[in-house]
């Protein structure tokens, strides 16, 4: 039941993602907009382009999405809805995660042509810049909890979010997962101005549509995994639980968004550089600073 | 729509389909979205997204009269659009190799908005279609030629034994091309009957769009852009390259087309090919030969046994490399200048139809990982030269505005000037201010039109669509109210640039050329060399102008430089009162030679013609775009691919100003 639930809500959620994405990128709101274009690719030939790497090829847009889903699983909505309530669940979020890097890279090596490569490849380096910095902020994350419990982790923030109790690791998550999403100005493996589409490039019809599905569901579970780490998830005044997760998670995918459109694509070069000379020492100080934190207050 | 429309009966949910296709529209522009700009028409207005990649789009838009290199290059993406799909051409005459446009058009914002409207209706109508044809151009036909392992020079159309040492004849595919007639249509006829069965088949089960769908998969091998190589068009060279023998051939048994996979391919060369360099070239040309190949396709789709062979080879070839060490297998491949072995692409083209370049601009890179190894730019194709602007001396004026589509008002005032320094007379003061005033307008909508194509390329799409609108509105600005109203909206959006975060961090140190180089216009005032002809003119001078310059000789300070530009040139557009046409002096009398310089937004521009027997002949014409021509390489070379991208692109090459 549980399972069909978040399915449903990751549809929805991908949906107005979907709506989001275009009201940016277009300027205009088409609510409906999402569903002629589904529909549309779906109607236009899916062309396999000469001489793929046919398993990688088919694979990578199923992988991605799956990969979304899977770190989905152990998002809770409500205190009742989760699909599995993990012990390990904030380390699983990340163990799904990581197939996102498999997936891109095979899209990009599968088609056989240079834009699509290159993208996989600066996929696997950007992999490289923000990989330790979306598991060291969740290490600061369940040191408050006590645990790894998703639900813990969220009833731990009933009297201060984690956005507020350690704003550092917020910010250095919330950029984390803007790379794994590979959302501007983190888009280094689609980059349309200079690789005409990358990964995405060689991908048409119903591959397509579900490649860009698999990408909006990826932005709505990585908004929904801030909202529980940082954002206290479902917990909130007189709305339903429910409903203050949906509502966080909508405004952090929103704000996901919308970052990229003011600002250029990083260079690949600053990407490493910052994120291992400027992030990995910030994640360590923040878990040194919860560690203190912990210490002192409690 | 019968190369557009996809091969299926009518039924309600393809109604359906077509519908929901008809309202969502993405063109992919030939050639390129500055070129609808610079018209003052807006697309956006029109509901047509832009897409930068013809495998998203659905409809290709040609605009205003297209050489015959951006034709061929359109006819290439054409073919690589999925379909349904369509062409809508706007004030473009005859388009082959393309198929009849479905829509034409003229250029101004209505006939653009009625062309699309109309293209809705037919799509929502004939999207699915029972009849449908394949659509084929030259530079994506394949063929197969067999070649000596041993003997590279030994090329036959057909199976056999070696001449020269009996050896059996191995099959390769290469590119078609004129002048390969015979080859070509023995390998081609085969193809096309694999093709049409296979169409065939699909037809007559007619399950659902899935089967459709397959289909199309192997008819659309005819396009099979391998790696988005819109439009090269490389026939011969494909062919003469592919001669290098026996690497190459063991090549087309894998068929491996693109650059994608020239690390496979080179590792299987790697032990077919001692003497090393050549076959990376391999994994390049035959990515060429990858636009086309489709015979190997169609065996990969339909299992054709015809081609079987083809899949004999490749593993026989797969078992040998299994004995191979890396180290062996990379030995004679080329090195990246740090000594490791990458995936070495060469010759990826980046245009003539490239997202962030200005269309009609080709670059091609070698590519070693995301590094340019090397960097060649060319123009387009079929570009008129100087030769051929010779004729009578009042059409010459005409002739020098079509030249570059990107700056006609900088030609034309070019051509008038040159004229009248042949005639010995003197524009009126009058004319002179009205000639600043159009000029300048041009050079600030051209500068918007760069930052907006600069924006596209950086993954900025604030600037990318605040630049594009802007310069549409200047284009249509009519009086000078509007002028002082763009005025100040440039500056604005001149300061919001300068403060972007993170822009400084990535332009800056990119794209440094060489000192002492020779650059001109905007490039040279970024590296702190006053050169500017306006500043010797008498006109401009009584309008105080003064040179815009800036140190650091990088993208950013060009683009400092272009931003200030853009505001120093609307306010002389408001001191000259007028941006009227330029007209030309009265009594013209062409009677000795005739030198002339103009500022374009690009440099200056000098033409040097002369009177002979009633006709102009130009002796000299020299552009500022083909001079900068030669400093991509080295701003290119040895950097990341963006960084690569972004020096290349703050040059802003006109592709038009390059003679090929």
């Amino acid at each position: 039941m549980s399972a069909v639930l978040t399915v449903l809500m990751l549809l929805v959620g991908a949906y107005l993602v979907a709506v989001l994405e275009g009201w940016v990128s277009t300027g205009r709101l088409r609510p409906a907009g999402p569903i002629t274009s589904g529909l549309a690719l779906l109607g236009r030939e899916s062309v396999v382009p000469r001489q793929p790497d046919r398993i990688f090829f088919e694979v990578a847009p199923p992988l991605l999405l799956v990969a979304a889903l899977l770190a989905a699983a152990v998002l809770p909505l409500s205190p009742g809805l989760v699909v599995v309530d993990l012990a390990t669940g904030a380390l699983f979020v990340n163990a799904a995660l990581a197939y996102v890097m498999v997936a891109l890279v095979m899209a990009g090596w599968g088609p056989d042509g240079t834009y699509a490569m290159v993208g996989g490849f600066r996929f696997l380096g950007q992999l490289i810049a923000y990989s330790m910095l979306i598991v060291m902020p969740i290490t600061a994350v369940a040191m408050r909890a006590e645990s790894l419990f998703t639900t813990e982790v969220v009833e731990s923030q009933a009297v201060l979010p984690n956005a507020v109790y350690q704003p550092v690791g917020f910010v250095i998550f919330f950029l984390a997962a803007m790379g794994v999403a590979f959302l501007p100005p983190l888009d280094l493996p689609t980059a349309p101005g200079e690789l005409a589409g990358g990964v995405m490039a060689e991908y048409t019809g119903w591959r397509l549509a579900v490649m860009r599905l698999a990408r909006a569901v990826l932005v709505v579970t990585l908004a929904a995994a801030i909202s529980v780490f940082y954002l206290g998830g479902w917990l909130g005044p007189v709305l339903p639980p429910w409903a203050w997760s949906a509502l966080k998670t909508l405004l952090v995918a929103a704000a996901m968004l919308l970052a990229g459109r003011y600002v250029p694509r990083l260079r690949e070069t600053h990407v490493l550089e910052w994120g291992w000379k400027i992030g990995i020492p910030l994640a360590l100080f923040n878990i040194f600073y919860v560690g203190v934190l912990l210490l002192v207050v409690e | 729509m019968i190369f557009g429309a996809r091969q299926a009966r009518p039924s309600f949910l393809r109604r359906l389909v077509a519908r929901a296709q008809s309202r969502e529209f993405s063109a992919f522009v030939v050639p390129g979205p500055e070129a609808v700009r610079v018209l003052g028409v807006d697309l956006d207005a029109t509901g047509l997204q832009i897409s930068g990649t013809p495998r998203h789009a659905s409809v290709l838009l040609l605009v205003g009269e297209l050489p015959l290199g951006l034709k061929k290059a359109a006819a290439v993406a054409y073919a690589q659009m999925p379909r349904p799909r369509a062409i809508l051409a706007v004030g473009t005459g005859d388009v082959s190799p393309l198929p009849e446009p479905n829509v034409s058009a003229g250029l101004r914002q209505e006939d653009v908005a009625a062309g699309v409207a109309e293209l809705r209706q037919l799509f929502a109508q004939s999207a699915f279609s029972p009849e449908v044809a394949d659509f084929d151009v030259d530079a994506i036909r394949t063929q197969t030629e067999y070649v000596c392992s041993m003997h590279p020079e030994v090329v036959r159309s057909e199976r056999g034994s070696c001449p020269i040492c009996g050896m059996e004849l191995v099959p390769r595919e290469a590119a078609g091309g004129d002048g390969h007639g015979a080859m070509d249509h023995a390998g081609h006829a085969t193809h096309h009957e694999d093709m049409d069965n296979g169409a065939q088949e699909h037809h007559d089960e007619d399950h659902g769009s899935r089967g459709d769908i397959d289909h199309g998969e192997a008819e659309h091998s005819t396009a099979a852009h391998s790696d988005g190589e819109e439009g090269r068009d490389d026939g011969h060279e494909a062919i003469e390259q592919g001669g290098h023998g026996q690497e190459s051939a063991s090549h087309g048994e894998h068929g491996h087309a693109g650059p994608g996979s020239t690390d496979h391919a080179s590792a299987d060369e790697g032990d077919a090919n001692p003497d090393g360099p050549g076959d990376s070239e391999h994994g390049a040309h035959s990515e060429h030969e990858g636009q086309g190949q489709h015979a190997g396709m169609e065996h990969g789709e339909h299992e054709d046994h015809e081609h079987a062979e083809h899949g004999g080879h490749g593993h026989m070839d797969h078992g040998d490399m299994d004995f191979m060490s890396m180290v062996e297998m990379t030995r004679d491949l080329p090195r990246s200048s740090d000594g490791l072995q990458m995936e070495w692409v060469e010759d990826a083209p980046f245009g003539p139809l490239f997202p962030g370049l200005p269309g009609g601009l080709t670059l091609m890179l070698t590519l070693d990982g995301d590094t340019v190894a090397r960097a060649e730019a060319e123009g387009i194709e079929g570009r008129p030269t100087a030769e051929d602007l010779a004729g009578p001396a009042e059409e010459l004026i005409g002739r020098l505005a079509r030249l570059d589509p990107l700056s006609p008002v900088a030609y034309r005032v070019l051509a008038l000037r040159a004229l009248e320094s042949a005639a010995g007379v003197e524009p009126e003061e009058r004319t002179a201010l009205a000639r600043v005033g159009a000029l300048e307008r041009e050079r600030a909508a051209s500068h918007l039109g760069w930052l907006s194509i600069f924006g596209h390329l950086l993954g900025y799409s604030w600037l990318e669509d605040r630049a594009g609108r802007l310069q549409i509105s200047l284009v249509r600005a009519a009086n000078a109210d509007e002028i002082t109203r763009l005025r100040v909206e440039a500056g604005r959006l001149s300061r919001r640039v300068e403060k972007t975060p993170l822009l400084r961090r990535k332009l800056k140190g990119v794209g440094l050329l060489p000192e002492g180089a020779e650059f001109l216009g905007p490039v040279a005032r970024a590296g702190g060399v006053v050169t500017d002809v306006r500043a010797d003119e008498e006109v401009y001078r009584t309008l105080g102008f003064e040179p815009v310059v800036r140190d650091g000789n990088d993208a950013l300070s060009r683009l400092k430089v272009r931003l200030a530009e853009i505001e120093q040139s609307l306010d002389l557009v408001g001191k000259a009162g007028e941006m009227t046409g330029p007209e030309p002096a009265t009594n013209m009398e062409p009677l000795h030679e005739g030198p002339a310089t103009v500022e374009t937004p690009r440099g200056v521009a000098i033409l040097r013609l002369r009177l002979g027997e009633g006709a102009v002949n130009i002796v000299e014409l020299d552009e500022p775009s083909a001079r900068h021509l030669g400093l991509v390489g080295g701003l290119a070379e040895q950097r990341e691919l963006a960084d690569a991208l972004v020096g290349v692109a703050s040059l802003d090459l006109s592709p038009w100003g390059i003679a090929r």
